[in-house]
């Protein structure tokens, strides 16, 4: 590949997408004014800590725009590799919460691996389709045997902490980004058949008595209201009762009375639309369509197929995250453990989003411009 | 190594791009479809949603009608029970705290077992539930425990609303009592559209049960802000509608008894017996102005404060305290039945004299009079004078037992008076049909001899014999006993009225009536009559003594004294005054109290007096209000209202 002439930091900057940047920005002030009235009740200085920390990672992240992407290139397979043994060592050794092994100590941080796990497999992805290169004729079932079995290792792993919604989020991701690398109509068929039948088996065979009730909860929220579908049938409520014009910052009283569970993490958006209501639930959604549109546009003018496909699976992060976060927040998709990019409280996950950012960011200000 | 050239961006993955792209406007578009959905098109169901799980709607119970006598003169009323709570997750050290406590309150060994036992055994959030400690404090524990407040943490004295009945026993059986609403009455309640809950005191007797709907008001409501723990947040109340924050409760209606306060106590003290009824009852109206039932009970205790010990006592009690006398058990009512048969008599054209030798022969067996000796020549009305038995064997010989059953179901024997106070027994009125069905052998002559003198299968109740000879009294008109004169707001309105109510009439020729009037005057008033050591000076009497025996006694006849308890005779005295113009019908049953004339009509006589003497102190002007009261415990809080002005329509 002919990278050409090294470009300067100064066109890199000038280069950089800025509206992305800013609108990312925005979303993150948006999530932290929010987290202020969501963990208002349980501990009032989580938004500080969540600012700190999200700065931090945007100023990391644009300090390292000068950084070609290409980087990632070759460090794509050693850090899929640490994440995997990261991904061992929470099984053997990781704190519980939430009935979960998620978490591993790292001297004073405390690591989700699952989180790296996604982008992971985003960076081995994107190596993968650049080294193979357009095929005009798509790709057949037999083809896929690498990706499958870079997204089933850390994937499978996630699945048994048990962490059902990560484990579908990478999927998610992966999925996309082979799609986008055209998979022939044949293997897709019987992908989606296989796909159902492995959820058929994994609900028999594989899903934990929690997780299915669950799903069965997300199948008739109102069947058992005080049990499994408290989290869904109170989170809609919460959302419903926002009607068009929200209670106000502070004044949603499913969030300050305590009837939202994790209303600072996974259920955080049915804090921002029970306070903001259908205005600010919408213009919520526009930001992060802007968002998304504005990464796919990167991806299509990208320098090279590395850089498209690091846009694409930034994107489908983010998307994904998105889709099934507040999906399942109104009810839509049951309750898997999913977070919000930009509003949900937590250091792994917004690491990651703010990372997603920074490749997007990368392979913005290195696009082609003719 | 990556191969130079071989990573362009070519047309195709441009495409799939784009095509992607579609895929996440598609996608975020549903989301935007689902929140428009609930928010919009559901937004009001789920507004209403989150109101009812942050509004918690407390309960203001409304205070419970007073019961008061004719004159306003409060007989049960409601005051604060303080009730102590302890709640384990704020006592810190409890074992201490209830040590403290125990000695505060005298706790006994084995309460201070259950408490700590409770105590130890809450766990997560039955730890915030109150465990209470003791029912209604008095005055020195409240003081004591107020000025420990400091050292009893996790302790709360919780005031609650309780019956307070201000006279204890009096009229007990009449006013009833509470007690926790059970299933059925809970069912009951709430079709008939009463805010009754579970643990909810109500009427289980009397007056009380009867009119529990009018009594019991409406609860009100306070509406409050509470977290999803159920924790009362307070300055958060701009979340309620102003409106909707407090529903005020709407108090009960004041029950006013027919009853007459003064007279009702006098009853209580005079009528001192193991076991008993006594009825005093208006002869014009049928308003009751006492009746009392012996042995009694403390309707005070009996409401929520009664131990198990003490109701295991009360219902093995062989005289069964529980029992309303003058309603719910009935008697052989003996010689007072004979105003009856001396009716049934005249009507059938038996109006003259009978020789008594002591006795009346009907075929092989011969039927006693109570005078061995035998009365001699007896009139009518010297038959009720001095209780001859022979004159009434000869006349009931001759007329039949029906001819007496169809009087005593004329004068309402047989079937309830309609006093409507819970269950009431309708008597038995024996008669040809009655011993076909009911005796070996069928009807035989000679029970209509046992049935003229109040004997056999003849069965009446007090009230019924009050009913009776105040049908004698007023010239034949049967009404139906009431205890109530009205149903009155907390501030005076009226809003029911109980009128006088006739259930019948005697139609019995007035030469008939005047005839036994005279007679039962004899009885008190003539030497020789069998009540006349008890008569009153200045005030003409008109009654009956009855004995009625209980068993068939040998030939031999025992002193009363020398006889086991319960095999005593019942002592009646029936009477009504003044004689020339009625007011008032006394009915006084002592059971197993021995003769009429000696164990009955001394009571029914006082209690006469002490009624004659009340009309007094009305008629010397309006009651005053240090008057109206009765010394014991009466602590009116406002001036009792006037005597009603219909007083004098009773008399008249």
């Amino acid at each position: 590949m002919n990278l050409g002439p090294p470009v300067p930091t100064r066109t890199i900057w000038r280069r950089a997408p800025w509206g992305l940047i800013l609108v990312a920005l925005l979303l993150a002030a948006v999530g932290i004014v929010n987290l202020a009235s969501a963990s208002r009740t349980a501990d009032a200085s989580l938004w500080i800590s969540q600012l700190v920390w999200i700065g931090g990672a945007f100023a990391a992240v644009l300090l390292l725009l000068s950084v070609d992407y290409e980087r990632l290139y070759q460090l794509a397979w050693p850090f899929w590799g640490l994440v995997v043994l990261l991904l061992v060592l929470v099984e053997v050794r990781g704190d519980v919460a939430m009935g979960a092994q998620r978490w591993l100590a790292l001297g004073p941080i405390r690591l989700q691996p699952s989180e790296l796990a996604k982008l992971a497999v985003i960076l081995v992805l994107a190596r993968i389709y650049e080294d193979d290169g357009e095929r005009p004729q798509g790709y057949g079932l037999l083809d896929l045997w690498k990706p499958a079995l870079v997204v089933g290792i850390p994937a499978g792993l996630t699945l048994v902490q048990p962490d059902l919604g990560t484990a579908v989020l990478i999927i998610a991701v992966a999925g996309t980004m082979v799609l986008v690398a055209k998979v022939r109509a044949g293997a897709v068929t019987v992908l989606g058949a296989s796909g159902i039948a492995a959820g058929v088996l994994g609900w028999l065979f594989v899903l934990r008595e929690y997780q299915k009730k669950r799903v069965l909860a997300f199948l008739d929220p109102e069947a058992d209201i005080l049990g499994s579908g408290y989290h869904a049938n109170q989170s809609m409520i919460a959302v419903g009762s926002g009607r068009w014009a929200g209670k106000g910052w502070g004044q949603g009283t499913q969030t300050q009375l305590s009837f939202l569970p994790e209303q600072h993490t996974d259920f955080v958006f049915s804090v921002f639309a029970e306070e903001w209501g259908f205005r600010g639930a919408a213009l919520l959604l526009a930001t992060y369509a802007a968002i998304c549109f504005m990464g796919l546009k990167i991806a299509a003018q990208a320098r090279d197929r590395h850089g498209a496909f690091l846009a694409v699976g930034a994107v489908a992060l983010i998307f994904w995250h998105t889709l099934v976060n507040i999906g399942m927040v109104t009810g839509l998709l049951p309750v898997v453990g999913v977070t919000l990019p930009f509003m949900s409280y937590g250091r792994s996950s917004g690491l990651t989003t703010v990372l997603a950012i920074g490749i997007l960011a990368n392979v913005g200000a290195r696009r082609r411009t003719t | 190594m990556r191969l130079p050239g071989s990573g362009n961006v070519d047309h195709g993955l441009r495409r799939r791009i784009l095509v992607y792209g579609v895929a996440v406007g598609l996608g975020l578009f549903v989301l935007l479809g689902r929140i428009w959905y609930l928010q919009i098109q559901r937004g009001e169901e789920f507004s209403a949603k989150s109101s009812g799980n942050f509004i918690k709607e407390i309960r203001v119970p409304a205070d419970r009608g007073m019961i008061l006598d004719r004159r306003g003169v409060r007989l049960v009323d409601n005051r604060p029970s303080w009730d102590v709570y302890v709640t384990p997750a704020f006592c810190g050290d409890c074992e201490e705290v209830l040590g403290r406590l125990a000695a505060y309150l005298a706790l006994d060994a084995e309460e201070r077992m259950r408490l700590d036992e409770q105590v130890r055994k809450a766990r997560g959030l039955q730890r915030f539930q109150p465990i209470l400690v003791r029912l209604d404090l008095d005055r020195d524990q409240l003081d004591v425990i107020e000025a420990n407040r400091d050292s009893l943490p996790g302790v709360d004295v919780v005031s609650t609303p309780h019956r307070d009945y201000l006279y204890g026993t009096l009229a007990a059986h009449m006013i009833g009592y509470l007690g926790e609403a059970n299933a059925e009455e809970l069912e009951r309640f709430r079709k008939a559209g009463l805010s009754v809950m579970l643990g909810d005191y109500v009427g289980k007797t009397g007056v009380e049960r009867r009119f529990e709907a009018q009594l019991r008001g409406r609860d009100g409501i306070q509406r409050v802000v509470t977290d999803a723990r159920g924790q009362r947040i307070p300055g958060l109340e701009g979340l309620i509608p102003r409106s909707e924050r407090f529903v005020p409760s709407v108090p009960g209606h004041n029950v006013v008894l027919s009853i007459d306060a003064r007279l009702q106590e006098a009853v209580e003290e005079i009528f001192d017996v193991p076991a008993g009824a006594v009825v005093v009852m208006e002869v014009n109206t049928g308003y009751v102005l006492a009746i009392a039932s012996r042995p009694t009970f403390d309707p005070n205790r009996m409401t929520g404060r009664i131990s198990r010990e003490e109701l295991r006592a009360i219902s093995e009690d062989p005289l069964r305290p529980m029992l309303f006398r003058p309603v719910q058990s009935h008697y052989h009512p003996g010689s007072i039945y004979k105003v009856i048969a001396s009716l049934a008599a005249f009507e059938h054209g038996f109006a003259g004299e009978v020789h008594c030798g002591g006795g009346y022969t009907l075929g092989r067996r011969r039927w006693r009079c109570h005078k061995e000796s035998g009365h001699g020549w007896v009139s009518p009305e010297e038959a009720l004078q001095v209780s001859c038995d022979t004159w009434y064997y000869a006349a009931a010989d001759r007329i039949g037992i029906d001819a007496l059953a169809d009087m005593a179901r004329r004068f309402g024997l047989g079937a309830p008076t309609g006093l409507d106070l819970g269950w009431e027994v309708p008597g038995i009125v024996p008669s040809v049909e009655y011993y076909e069905k009911n005796a070996r052998g069928g009807y035989m002559r000679g029970y209509a001899l046992n049935t003229v003198i109040g004997q056999g299968d003849n069965n009446v109740t007090p009230l019924q014999m009050a009913v009776v000879y105040s049908a004698i009294a007023n010239g034949g008109t049967i009404y139906r006993p009431q205890v109530v004169r009205r149903i009155e707001r907390p501030e005076g309105y009226v809003v029911q009225e109980f009128l006088p109510e006739v259930r019948g009439k005697l139609d019995v020729p007035k030469a008939h009536l005047d005839r036994v009037r005279k007679g039962l005057e004899m009885v008190v008033e003539s030497p020789g009559g069998t009540a006349y050591a008890h008569r009153l000076p200045g005030r003409r009497t008109a009654g009956k003594t009855g004995t009625a025996q209980v068993v068939r006694i040998g030939t031999v006849r025992q002193k009363v004294e020398e006889m086991d308890f319960f095999t005593r005779d019942h002592a009646w005295f029936a009477a009504y005054g003044p004689a020339d113009d009625p007011e008032v019908a006394v009915v006084v049953l002592n059971e197993h109290g021995g003769s009429g004339s000696r164990a009955a009509a001394p009571y029914a006589m006082k209690i006469l007096e002490r009624y004659y003497q009340i009309v007094e102190e009305d008629r010397a002007g309006p009651p005053t209000p240090e008057r109206a009261e009765i010394p014991p415990r009466a602590a009116p809080r406002s001036a009792p209202r006037p005597a009603p002005v219909d007083e004098g329509a009773a008399s008249g």
